[in-house]
């Protein structure tokens, strides 16, 4: 999708996460022109390398009051205007018998200070909403957490920015921000695939770049002193629980296991790590231990279901002190507003705070854009729901109930309508574990910038099920596949399985590895994929 | 039930040892889960494809004498004698075959990749040098809708070695019937529909219509025809001479060539069990006595000779934890590397070692647990260590050969 730019814009937002799609949406349906830059794919970073959980909020409430509060706000919210990217399976929080059962009452009395509904239930009760719970357990509470997914929600936002008349751009790296006399008036970007440099301007320009936003501002020689610190998660093959299970002790190591679409998801560990390696995350044997471990002890089946990937994010956290563990550090928003900070005008940046609270962040930052801008307009976004979601299912008329018709529902919601499948050859499966026809790899092609196999995954989730993308790829590699360009739908290929294994290898063991093999005897063996493998290797 | 032999696993070395012993007049039963690599096979087998710098191999046989004393091929004590006879073997089977074991040919991929191959069933494609065609202009014809047969792919590939190509597709009204469900336009169900001579009459029109009024060489389609004689007729009525390229998995020549060899084996009086697995044996004094399965749990199945033929981790015969790398069927002594994060390396496509872990044998190709050799159990195929069968390509030529060896050691006793 190539995008002519405007001579100039009110602002332009850099980074494609959740923070900078739901700015980019807030500014435009304030009315102002938006750029909004992304280096890789939209939700590349930190917004697609968590847990997908909708935080009630709960899991703050002892150790963190205003973080909790937001919490519980933002989750109400997001309930209503992105319905279609939530899951609501409420939440438990469990005590084992190691833990201190004491804990709960304070637990369950900081929970309603925030606001956010606890109720002490039986654990025999606990038992029979969630059979997958450790039966050992001597304490619940039932709080209103749910899942969401960081993808669509993600995408979502970038439509409505688009349909409100935001310019969007992936693949562009911000390379220089272009300061004139101590304000920052644009930016120049480098087109990853053809490392041709662009520039843009705007009045105004939003470093939402997550953990990366350190290194946007070092552009104009700001300083912000950010706290990576990386959360590795662990993803089974089906869905083990139906509700989130947490521990009910102050937050440590893999203590969350949240159901997502059709898998569960284990984690978090937490561990700083230097800014240079957030590029490339690479989950440790001993992180797998520990997440195995103590997911097991919230929900036991874990020890013995297939493990798909292992995967891990760097929460772009500010640093305050020296906790080498990252916990204590509030989850609070910040904004930097860098002319009164740091004397720079036309810079901001937005950093901190959450996937789950990325709106209230959104709307903070473009109360401040407005006001810089005089615009009075006020924010909208608390009760506008986003594209999919203006209706709580597609129209009856539009549904055939076919597999990938409902697979295609709840990830595109009430925009299941635009996927067209007019005759059988547009009904024709391309993944098979998650239901995604032609139709609807020809509908993200069309209305929602994907470039490559790893852009329609996160649409998709084209092989993201069971097979991990060993049948379904090769034959989305064919439907990508434009003009004469077979040479780099191959390439894309290739680094795709590529991509598919450097999640399974930290667990290459038992069904993964015997699916990895799989893999590889069908595309290196079989097809001979591995003549396609471009020299300097993928992100 | 009592047998000279009881192989464990239907699969290509299974099958072909199977089919060898009962020629020596064995009394032999298989212990077979159902499918096997084989549904995965690209309608080609292989000895050696590529020497261990990733060089494509010319002569197989020169190049199988330097390999290491670990690898599967170098228990074998005259691969060129072995070669002949598992080529007579499959030819006895109903396989057509065109190669030889002294020069690889090339066949076409899925992807339009040319990679060596030491025999093809006759009706595929393939070429003799690695970078040209024996022909000048083809038309590629799919049937609508099969979009395991990547035709983008596999044109840029002929394209590059320097064909003209034609894209067409071609359809059916039984096969507009079949795509009505959505998931049903893998090869094999296909070769369901195209599995009657009047339908493959009605494709060989279509199949002219679309290349009426223009010259090729060759028409090639995906591999999604099974019985000989069909495929015959198809050439007959087609105006054009007709090669196939194989599908993406599942593949119909692949599945064919099992059903034909398995087919021969239960003819000769074999016992099948398909759809069972072993679940455990008896072992006194370093001798394998009996095996018992997951559907005859009170029968004691003995035999003189066991042959465990079971594969590598994608079929099951080798199998992985956090903590360790093991045969799955008895606990066997494997060669592998125990440490998780040893067994992998970062990149998918750089030679991976868990792909040459497998069961440790002794130079007959006799297996041992916990040290001690287990004199009348052997192990063949892809279950054996010490060979990277989806780098060198030499997957289906050790599962055969060692089979072959494995049952002259059985009646050499």
């Amino acid at each position: 999708m190539d995008v002519k730019l405007k001579d100039k814009y009110d602002v332009i937002v850099i980074g494609g996460g959740i923070t900078g799609a739901g700015t980019a949406r807030d500014c435009a349906m304030r009315g102002l022109s938006v750029l909004l830059i992304e280096r890789f794919d939209f939700a590349h970073g930190a917004t697609g390398r968590n847990h997908g959980l909708l935080h009630s909020g709960a899991r703050y409430a002892v150790t963190d009051q205003e973080s909790a509060t937001e919490c519980i706000q933002e989750n109400t919210i997001l309930r209503k205007i992105a319905a279609h990217c939530v899951e609501p399976t409420d939440g438990l929080f469990i005590t084992l018998p190691d833990d201190d059962l004491a804990y709960q009452s304070t637990f369950v009395e900081s929970c309603k200070r925030a606001g956010i509904r606890a109720d002490i239930i039986d654990p025999e009760q606990a038992k029979i909403l969630e059979p997958s719970v450790n039966p050992t357990l001597i304490g619940a509470v039932r709080v209103p957490d749910a899942s969401v997914d960081p993808f669509r929600l993600t995408v979502a936002n970038v439509t409505d920015a688009r349909l409100h008349g935001a310019d969007t751009v992936t693949y562009h790296e911000v390379t220089d921000l272009i300061i004139d006399q101590n304000r920052v008036v644009g930016v120049k970007m480098r087109d990853q695939r053809t490392g041709e440099i662009r520039q843009a301007y705007a009045s105004l320009t939003i470093n939402a770049a997550g953990i990366w936003g350190m290194l946007v501002a070092k552009k104009a020689g700001i300083t912000v002193n950010m706290f990576p610190a990386k959360g590795a998660l662990l993803i089974f093959g089906h869905r083990v629980n139906n509700m989130v299970i947490n521990r009910c002790r102050k937050p440590a190591n893999a203590d969350i296991l949240v159901p997502d679409d059709a898998v569960c998801v284990i984690g978090t560990t937490s561990d700083r790590v230097p800014i240079e390696q957030c590029d490339d995350m690479r989950v440790t044997d001993e992180e797998v231990k520990v997440l195995l471990q103590e997911g097991a002890r919230l929900a036991p089946a874990l020890a013995s279901t297939r493990i798909l990937r292992a995967y891990a994010g760097v929460r772009p956290l500010v640093a305050s002190d020296n906790d080498p563990s990252g916990r204590s550090i509030s989850r609070g928003i910040v904004v930097l507003d860098h002319a009164t900070r740091d004397g720079m005008e036309g810079f901001v940046t937005i950093t901190g705070g959450k996937m789950m609270t990325y709106r209230l962040m959104a709307e903070m930052v473009t109360d401040l854009a407005c006001k810089k801008l005089n615009v009075s307009k006020s924010c909208a976004t608390a009760t506008t729901p986003l594209p999919g979601s203006e209706a709580k299912t597609a129209p009856e008329a539009m549904r055939t109930y076919s597999f990938a018709q409902k697979s295609a529902d709840g990830r595109h919601g009430t925009y299941t309508k635009d996927i067209h499948t007019p005759d059988s050859l547009h009904s024709a499966l391309v993944c098979e574990c998650e239901g995604v026809s032609v139709a609807e790899v020809d509908y993200a092609v069309a209305h929602q910038n994907v470039t490559n196999l790893i852009d329609l995954r996160r649409r998709t989730r084209m092989g993201m099920g069971t097979c991990q993308g060993h049948l379904c790829s090769c034959r989305a590699a064919g439907e990508l596949c434009q003009g004469n360009h077979a040479q780099e739908a191959a390439e894309d290929l290739a680094s795709f399985v590529n991509e598919r294994w450097k999640g399974i290898k930290p667990v290459a063991w038992g069904a993964a590895l015997c699916e990895a093999q799989l893999t590889a005897t069908v595309y290196e063996g079989m097809c001979g994929l591995n003549q396609f493998v471009k020299e300097g290797g993928e992100k | 039930m009592k047998f000279n032999t009881i192989i464990i696993g239907g699969g290509l070395s299974g099958l072909t040892a199977g089919l060898a012993l009962q020629k020596a007049g064995q009394r032999v039963a298989i212990v077979s889960k159902g499918q096997s690599t084989l549904h995965f096979n690209p309608a080609s087998f292989d000895l050696l494809g590529y020497d261990a710098t990733g060089a494509a191999v010319e002569h197989p046989l020169q190049a199988i004498a330097a390999l290491p004393a670990t690898h599967p091929y170098s228990k074998c004590t005259n691969v060129e004698a072995l070669a002949q006879e598992a080529q007579a073997l499959l030819e006895e089977s109903g396989i057509s075959l065109i190669g030889t074991a002294a020069a690889n040919h090339y066949r076409i991929t899925p992807m339009g990749v040319l990679k060596p191959a030491w025999l093809t069933l006759a009706d595929y494609a393939t070429t003799e040098q690695g970078t040209a065609l024996p022909w000048k202009k083809v038309a590629l014809i799919n049937a609508i809708g099969c979009l395991d047969f990547p035709t983008k792919f596999i044109a840029a590939g002929l394209r590059k070695a320097g064909t003209e190509v034609d894209v067409k597709a071609f359809t059916l009204p039984e096969l507009e019937k079949q795509r009505q469900s959505p998931s049903e336009m893998r090869a094999t169900n296909i070769a369901k529909v195209l599995s009657t001579a009047n339908v493959v009459a009605r494709m060989a029109q279509a199949i002219n219509a679309q290349i009426a009024g223009t010259t090729y060489d060759a028409v090639l389609l995906p591999g999604v025809l099974q019985n000989p004689d069909l495929v015959a007729q198809l050439k007959s009525q087609v105006s054009t001479p007709v090669h196939f390229i194989a599908t993406l998995p599942p593949s119909a020549a692949g599945v064919h060539v099992q059903t034909l060899l398995r087919q021969r084996f239960i003819a000769a009086g074999g016992v099948h069990l398909t759809g069972d697995k072993v679940v455990g044996g008896t072992i006194e004094s370093g001798i394998l006595k009996s095996v018992t399965t997951e559907n005859l749990i009170d029968t004691r199945l003995e035999a003189n000779h066991f042959i465990l033929a079971t594969g590598s981790f994608m079929s099951g015969g080798m199998d992985s934890n956090y903590e360790s790398v093991f045969e799955t069927v008895f606990g066997l002594d494997v060669d592998a590397l125990q440490v998780p994060s040893e067994r992998v390396k970062f990149n998918v496509f750089e030679a991976q070692p868990y792909m040459e872990f497998g069961v440790s044998t002794n130079e007959k190709l006799q297996v041992k647990k916990d040290g001690q050799e287990i004199s009348n159990c052997y192990a063949v195929g892809s279950v054996l260590s010490g060979a990277n069968r989806v780098k060198q390509s030499c997957g289906t030529g050790i599962s055969m050969l060692t089979a072959l060896q494995v049952v002259k050691h059985i009646l050499n006793k």
